[in-house]
C-alpha cells in the first residue's frame, strides 16, 4: 500500500516513474511520451472495469452500498492517473489532511496502546499484563475497524451514508475474527487511507518511537466487496487446487502421517465450506513438497462472466484497483490463516538466538538484500523496508523449502507498495507457494525445466532467431532465465511488468511468462538477427526489453498470438525435460554436498534441505494446530488454547492464571519445537557432514595412495622391463662367452691331449734312454773286460812269441794260427786309429742319435765294433 | 570517463562472424572477443565492478542481481589490439550457483570476487576456484578480485591470503575498489594481456 504514499514530492524527480521506481536515463524521454496514452489507457480502463464491477453487483442482487463509492474513488482513479497533475496532487494532499484531523486523537491512542503490546509480547512479562495485551489486541482491531471507515465518511459524507448505518453492525459482528471474516464481504475498507494516514501519523509523532515501528505496520484489510465475486471465484481455485492436490496425495498414499489425519476434516470442509476448512487449507498449501500445478483448473463453468473478465484483465487493472484484484486473484481470502503471521513474526523475535544456521543465512541475505530493493523508492523508507522485512522473513520462516531466493524482495516490495503488509504476505504465499511453486527453493529446479521448456518452444517458433543465436553461441537461456525468475521485474519498464503480473495472477499459472517473452522476441527478433556478435545480440535485446514502453502491445501480443501455448502443453514439456534437470542436480548436491562438508559449514547443505523441509512441515504443521486454529470449532476443545481463542471465551477469561500458563506453557512448546527442530536439523546436518567427511577423507586418501601405489607400479614395470632387457642382452653374452670359454676349453682338452700325448712320448723315450744308457754302461763294462781281455791276450801274445823263437816245434803250429789272428787284430786296431782321427768332430750326442735310429740287430753288429773300437783307441 | 582506454565505439572490433563465443577468442589477431564471467559472494561488489568498468558509474545501493546480467565492453591494449569484454554479471546468493554452468561454460575468463571486509566471501571464492577447475574451460584465464579495497580499515582477509590462493592456482590476482574506481581498469587491461592470442595465420 505504500504506493500510496507516492507524491509529488518524490515524482518531482525526473528519473522515476508514476510508481516511484526508478527510470534509467535514457527512457526518460520515451516514458513521457507514453505517458499520455498511460493515462488514456488508465481512465479507460477504469470505466469499464467499474462497468463490470457494477454488473457484478447488480448479479449478485446485491443493494450495493459501496457502489457510489467506488464510483466516486474511479473519480479519483481518473484524476491520479494524470499523477503530475498538481491539481491532483492537491486533492491528495487535502485528503490526507482530512485523514490526520480526524484519526490523530484515535491513533495517539493507537500508537501508544501499540507500543504496550509490542512491548508486552516481546518480552513476555506477567499474567495480568498478557491478558490485558489479549484485550487490546481485540480492541486493536475494532479500532481499526472503526478507523477505517471514519475517515472516508468525513472525506465524503454521502458515500458511506449505508455503511454508517451498517457500521454498528459491522462492529458487533467483529467479536471474533470468525466472523469478521465472513463478514469480509460486506466490510467496506479503505485501508488505501488506511496505511497513508498512519504514515502521516507516525512521521508526525516521534514518541512512536521503535518499538512502534517493529510492529506498527503490520496490517491487514480486506478488500472491497465489489471484487467478491471475483474473489470467490478464485478462492474456488485455490480450494479447487487444494483438494485435488490432497486428492493425489491420498491417491498416492502419501507418507506423512499428520497430513492423513487432517485429510477428513478437509472433505468435510469441502462439504461445509465452513470456516473449518481454513486450517487444513493452509496446511496443504504449505505442504508443497509433493505439489503438481494445477493451475488449469478453470472456473468458468460457474462463472459466465469468467471471458469477460479475462479481457478486462488483458486490457490492465486500474492502479488503484490492482492490489486487490491481485489479491482477490490469488485467492488470499482462502489462503489466509488468522494470526498466522503475526506467530510468525513472534516466532522469528523469540528464536533468534536459537534459530538454525539455515535460518540465519537466510536472514543474513535478506538484510543484505533489503537496501538494494528498489533502492531510492521514496515509498520504501524505513518503515517500508521494516515492513518487506517482515514479510521476507516470515515467508523464509513459513516455507523453509525456498526460505528466502533473491528475486523475492523485488516481489515482495512490490506488494508492499500495492497493498497492506499482512495482505501482500499472502499474496507473496500464493505465488511462490502455488504458481511459482519449485521455482525459488535451493535447486530451482521448475525454474531449469522452465528454461529447457522454452528453448524448446523458440525453436518450434523462431527457428531463424535461434539458428542466428546458435550462430553467434548464444543460448536462449542466457537471457530468458532472468527473465523468468525475476518475473519481468526489472527487464521490462514497469507499466508492461505490471501489466503482465495482472494476467499472471488472473491466470494462476506461468503461462503469461512464456507468452510475454515469446512476444519479446517476436518483437524485437528481425533487430537480433541482424547482429554480428554475441555481446551485441545480447546487448541489443536487453536494451530493447528494456524499452518496451507499448504495454498494451507487449500484452495483448502476448495474449493473443501465442494461445496455443497453454498450460497442458507445458506441462507435458517439463513432464520431458524433468528428467534431465533432476539428473544434473541430484550429481551437483553430490559434489556440493561434499566440499560443503569438507569446509566443516554444516549450515550449507543443500541435499539435506529437503528432507529438512519435509521435517519443517511436520513440525510446522504440529504448531498450527496448537496454536493457530481458535476459529475452528472441532478443535477448540483441544487442549490447545490460542490468545483470540482464549480471549473471546468469557469463562477463560475468570481463570486468569490458568490462562495465564496456557498461553505460557503454548509459547515455551513453539520455543521447544523450533529448539528441537533446529538441533534435529543440526545434528543431521552434522552427521552428514562427518559422514561425508570420513567418506571424502577415505576416499581422498585410498585414491591418493591408489595413484601412488599405481605409480609405483608403472615404475617397477619399467625398472622390470628394463632388466629384463638387460638380461636378454647379458643371456647373449653370456652365451657368446660360454661358447668361447666351450671352444678354448676344446682347444685346452685337445692340447692337453697332445700334451699327454707329448708327456707319454717323452716318458717312453727318456725310458728307452735310460735302458740305452744301462746298456752302454754294460756295453762300456764289456768293453772294459774286453779290453782288458784284449790287453791281457795282447800280453800272452808277446809272451808266446818269445817261447816261439827257442823252441822250433812250436814255431810251425804258432805260425798258423798267429797268421788268423793277426787279420782280426790288425781290423781293430785299424777301426781303432779311424775312430782316432774323427774323435774331435762328434760328441756325446752321437749316443742318443745314433742309438735311436739304429735297429737292433745291426745296432749289436756295429756296438760289438763300437765296444770293439773304443778298445781298441784306448 | 570509467575506463580510460576504452573505445567509444562498441563495435570497433568488428569481427568476423564466424568466430563462435564458444571458444573464447576468435581468430582476429588484433581484435578479440572474450566471455568474462563474473562470479563470486552475494554483495561483494561484482556488479559494481562491472558497472564501473562499463558505464564508469558507482551506485553504493545497486540492485538485487537476479540469475545474471550482461554487459559488454572493448578495451584497446598498449599493442593496438582491442579486447571486447562480454560480461556476464551472475547472481550472487548460493542457490543461482545452480545456474552458474550455463553462464560460464565455454568462458574464456573467469573474475572470481571476495569482499575484503569478508571472510565468508573468500571462502566463497575458493570454492569457485574449485568449481571452475574442475568444470570450466580447461583453459580458462581466471582472475582473483578482493573488492572493496576502500575499506581498508575494516579489512579482514588480508593480501597475502590473496596472494597465496591466486599464486596456488596460477590466477592473476589484484584488489580493487568499485567505489574509487582503483585498480577496476587495470584488472581487465590485465585480463586482455594474458588472453591466448590467436596463432598468426596467413
Amino acid at each position: 500500500m505504500l504506493l500510496s504514499l507516492v507524491s509529488k514530492r518524490s515524482l518531482e524527480v525526473d528519473s522515476r516513474d508514476a510508481y516511484g521506481f526508478a527510470l534509467r536515463p535514457q527512457h526518460v524521454q520515451r516514458y513521457q511520451e507514453y505517458l499520455s496514452i498511460y493515462t488514456e489507457e488508465e481512465t479507460e480502463r477504469a470505466e469499464k472495469w467499474k462497468n463490470f464491477l457494477d454488473r457484478q453487483e447488480n448479479r449478485a442482487a446485491e443493494p450495493c452500498s459501496s457502489e457510489e463509492e467506488f464510483q466516486d474513488s474511479f473519480q479519483a482513479d481518473g484524476l491520479e492517473s494524470g499523477e503530475e497533475s498538481d491539481s491532483e496532487e492537491g486533492s491528495r494532499n487535502g485528503k490526507h489532511e482530512d485523514c490526520e484531523l480526524s484519526g490523530t486523537r484515535v491513533l495517539q491512542h493507537l500508537e501508544q496502546d501499540r507500543t504496550e503490546t509490542a512491548g508486552d509480547v516481546s518480552k513476555e512479562k506477567e499474567a495480568a499484563e498478557e491478558a490485558q495485551v489479549l484485550d487490546e489486541h481485540q480492541y486493536l482491531r475494532e479500532k481499526s475497524l472503526r478507523r477505517d471507515t471514519e475517515p472516508v465518511k468525513d472525506e465524503d459524507e454521502e458515500k458511506f451514508e449505508s455503511d454508517k448505518d451498517k457500521e454498528s453492525s459491522v462492529e458487533s459482528e467483529s467479536e471474533s475474527d470468525k466472523e469478521q471474516q465472513s463478514q469480509a464481504v460486506k466490510e467496506p475498507v479503505d485501508h488505501v487511507h488506511l496505511v497513508a494516514e498512519e504514515d502521516k501519523c507516525e512521521s508526525g509523532h516521534d514518541k512512536a518511537e521503535k518499538e512502534t515501528k517493529a510492529r506498527s505496520v503490520i496490517e491487514w484489510a480486506h478488500i472491497r466487496p465489489c471484487l467478491g465475486s471475483i474473489e470467490d471465484m478464485m478462492c474456488a481455485r485455490v480450494k479447487n487446487v487444494k483438494y485435488m492436490k490432497n486428492n493425489q496425495k491420498t491417491i498416492v498414499g502419501d507418507h506423512i502421517s499428520p497430513r492423513k489425519e487432517s485429510l477428513p476434516s478437509i472433505e468435510e470442509s469441502e462439504q461445509n465450506s465452513g470456516e473449518n476448512d481454513r486450517d487444513s487449507e493452509t496446511s496443504t498449501s504449505r505442504s508443497h513438497s509433493m505439489k503438481e500445478e494445477q493451475g488449469s483448473v478453470s472456473p468458468e463453468p460457474f462463472f459466465p462472466w469468467y471471458e469477460e473478465l479475462e479481457v478486462l484483465v488483458r486490457l490492465g487493472v486500474p492502479k488503484d484497483l490492482r492490489g486487490e484484484v491481485w489479491q482477490a486473484f490469488v485467492g488470499v481470502k482462502a489462503r489466509r490463516v488468522e494470526r498466522y503471521y503475526q506467530d510468525l513474526l513472534a516466532q522469528i523475535t523469540n528464536s533468534d538466538e536459537s534459530s538454525s544456521d539455515v535460518q540465519r543465512k537466510w536472514k543474513k541475505q535478506i538484510e543484505k538484500d533489503i537496501p538494494r530493493t528498489f533502492p531510492g523508492h521514496p515509498a520504501l523508507n524505513e518503515n517500508g523496508r521494516d515492513s518487506l522485512r517482515r514479510i521476507l522473513l516470515a515467508y523464509a520462516c513459513h516455507n523453509p523449502s525456498v526460505g528466502y531466493c533473491q528475486a523475492m524482495n523485488f516481489f515482495a516490495g512490490l506488494l508492499l507498495l500495492l497493498m497492506p503488509e499482512e495482505n501482500a504476505f499472502w499474496t507473496l504465499v500464493g505465488i511462490i507457494d502455488d504458481y511459482f511453486d519449485g521455482y525459488y527453493t535451493e535447486e530451482m529446479i521448475e525454474s531449469q525445466v522452465d528454461q529447457l521448456v522454452f528453448e524448446e518452444l523458440m525453436r518450434e517458433r523462431f527457428p531463424k532467431l535461434v539458428n542466428h543465436l546458435d550462430y553467434l553461441g548464444v543460448q536462449v537461456a542466457w537471457i530468458s532465465g532472468p527473465w523468468f525468475l525475476s518475473i519481468f521485474v526489472n527487464i521490462i519498464p514497469w507499466e508492461c511488468v505490471l501489466r503482465m503480473w495482472d494476467v499472471l495472477l488472473f491466470e494462476g499459472n506461468r503461462v503469461v511468462l512464456f507468452r510475454t517473452a515469446f512476444a519479446i522476441m517476436e518483437l524485437y527478433g528481425p533487430a537480433i538477427v541482424a547482429t554480428k556478435d554475441a555481446g551485441d545480440a545480447i546487448t541489443s535485446l536487453q536494451s530493447l526489453a528494456s524499452s518496451t514502453f507499448d504495454s498494451s502491445q507487449l500484452v495483448l501480443t502476448a495474449c493473443m498470438g501465442y494461445i496455443s501455448t497453454n498450460e497442458a502443453r507445458l506441462e507435458e514439456l517439463r513432464k520431458i525435460h524433468r528428467p534431465a534437470v533432476l539428473e544434473i542436480v541430484e550429481e551437483r548436491i553430490q559434489k556440493g554436498r561434499v566440499w560443503k562438508d569438507k569446509k566443516g559449514l554444516a549450515s550449507k547443505l543443500y541435499s539435506f534441505k529437503h528432507e529438512g523441509s519435509i521435517l519443517d512441515h511436520e513440525q510446522k504443521s504440529t504448531q498450527r494446530n496448537d496454536g493457530e486454529d481458535p476459529d475452528d470449532d472441532d478443535e477448540s476443545c483441544s487442549p490447545s488454547l490460542n490468545l483470540d481463542g482464549a480471549n473471546v471465551d468469557s469463562e477463560v477469561d475468570s481463570l486468569p492464571d490458568l490462562q495465564e500458563q496456557v498461553v505460557w506453557m503454548k509459547v515455551e512448546l513453539c520455543r521447544l519445537l523450533e529448539e528441537k527442530r533446529s538441533a534435529v536439523m543440526r545434528a543431521e546436518e552434522l552427521e552428514i557432514a562427518l559422514m561425508e567427511m570420513v567418506k571424502e577423507d577415505n576416499r581422498l586418501e585410498l585414491s591418493a595412495r591408489i595413484e601412488q601405489l599405481e605409480r609405483e607400479v608403472r615404475e617397477l614395470k619399467q625398472v622390470l622391463s628394463d632388466k629384463k632387457e638387460q638380461e636378454t642382452a647379458m643371456l647373449q653374452v653370456l652365451m657368446k662367452v660360454e661358447q668361447d670359454q666351450k671352444l678354448t676349453e676344446d682347444a685346452r682338452i685337445s692340447a692337453e691331449q697332445d700334451a699327454a700325448a707329448q708327456r707319454y712320448e717323452v716318458h717312453v723315450l727318456q725310458e728307452k734312454n735310460e735302458k740305452l744308457v744301462t746298456q752302454l754302461a754294460q756295453m762300456e763294462k764289456k768293453l772294459v773286460t774286453a779290453e782288458t781281455t784284449l790287453e791281457a791276450t795282447l800280453q800272452y801274445e808277446s809272451g808266446q812269441n818269445k817261447a816261439l823263437s827257442s823252441s822250433p816245434r812250436f814255431t810251425r803250429t804258432t805260425q798258423e794260427s798267429p797268421k788268423k789272428k793277426t787279420g782280426f787284430l790288425s781290423f781293430g786296431l785299424g777301426w781303432r786309429d779311424r775312430n782316432k782321427a774323427k774323435q774331435t768332430d762328434e760328441s756325446n750326442v752321437d749316443n742318443t742319435s745314433n742309438a735311436s735310429s739304429e735297429s737292433k740287430s745291426p745296432s749289436k753288429e756295429s756296438k760289438s765294433e763300437d765296444l770293439l773300437n773304443p778298445e781298441t783307441r784306448r | 570517463m570509467g575506463c580510460a582506454t576504452s573505445l567509444p565505439d562498441r563495435n570497433s572490433g568488428a569481427l568476423s562472424g564466424l568466430s563462435n563465443s564458444e571458444n573464447a577468442v576468435p581468430a582476429d589477431a588484433k581484435n578479440l572477443r572474450v566471455k568474462l564471467v563474473l562470479l563470486g559472494d552475494s554483495g561483494v561488489g561484482k556488479s559494481c565492478i562491472v558497472l564501473r568498468f562499463v558505464r564508469g558509474q558507482f551506485d553504493a545501493t545497486s540492485k538485487v542481481t537476479v540469475g545474471a546480467s550482461f554487459l559488454s565492453q572493448t578495451i584497446a591494449l598498449q599493442d593496438s589490439t582491442t579486447v571486447k569484454f562480454e560480461i556476464w554479471d551472475t547472481a550472487g546468493q548460493e542457490r543461482y550457483s545452480a545456474l552458474a554452468p550455463l553462464y560460464y561454460r565455454g568462458a574464456g575468463v573467469a573474475v572470481i570476487v571476495y569482499d575484503i571486509t569478508s571472510p565468508e566471501s573468500f571462502k566463497k571464492a575458493q570454492y569457485w576456484v574449485k568449481e571452475l577447475q574442475k568444470h570450466g574451460s580447461p583453459d580458462i584465464v581466471m582472475a582473483l578480485v578482493g573488492n572493496k579495497a576502500d575499506l581498508h580499515e575494516k579489512r579482514e582477509v588480508p593480501t597475502e591470503d590473496g596472494i597465496g590462493l591466486a599464486e596456488k592456482n596460477g590466477m592473476f590476482f589484484i584488489e580493487t575498489s568499485a567505489k574509487t574506481a582503483d585498480n577496476i581498469n587495470q584488472l581487465f587491461e590485465e585480463i586482455g594481456k594474458r588472453l591466448p592470442r590467436p596463432a598468426p595465420s596467413s
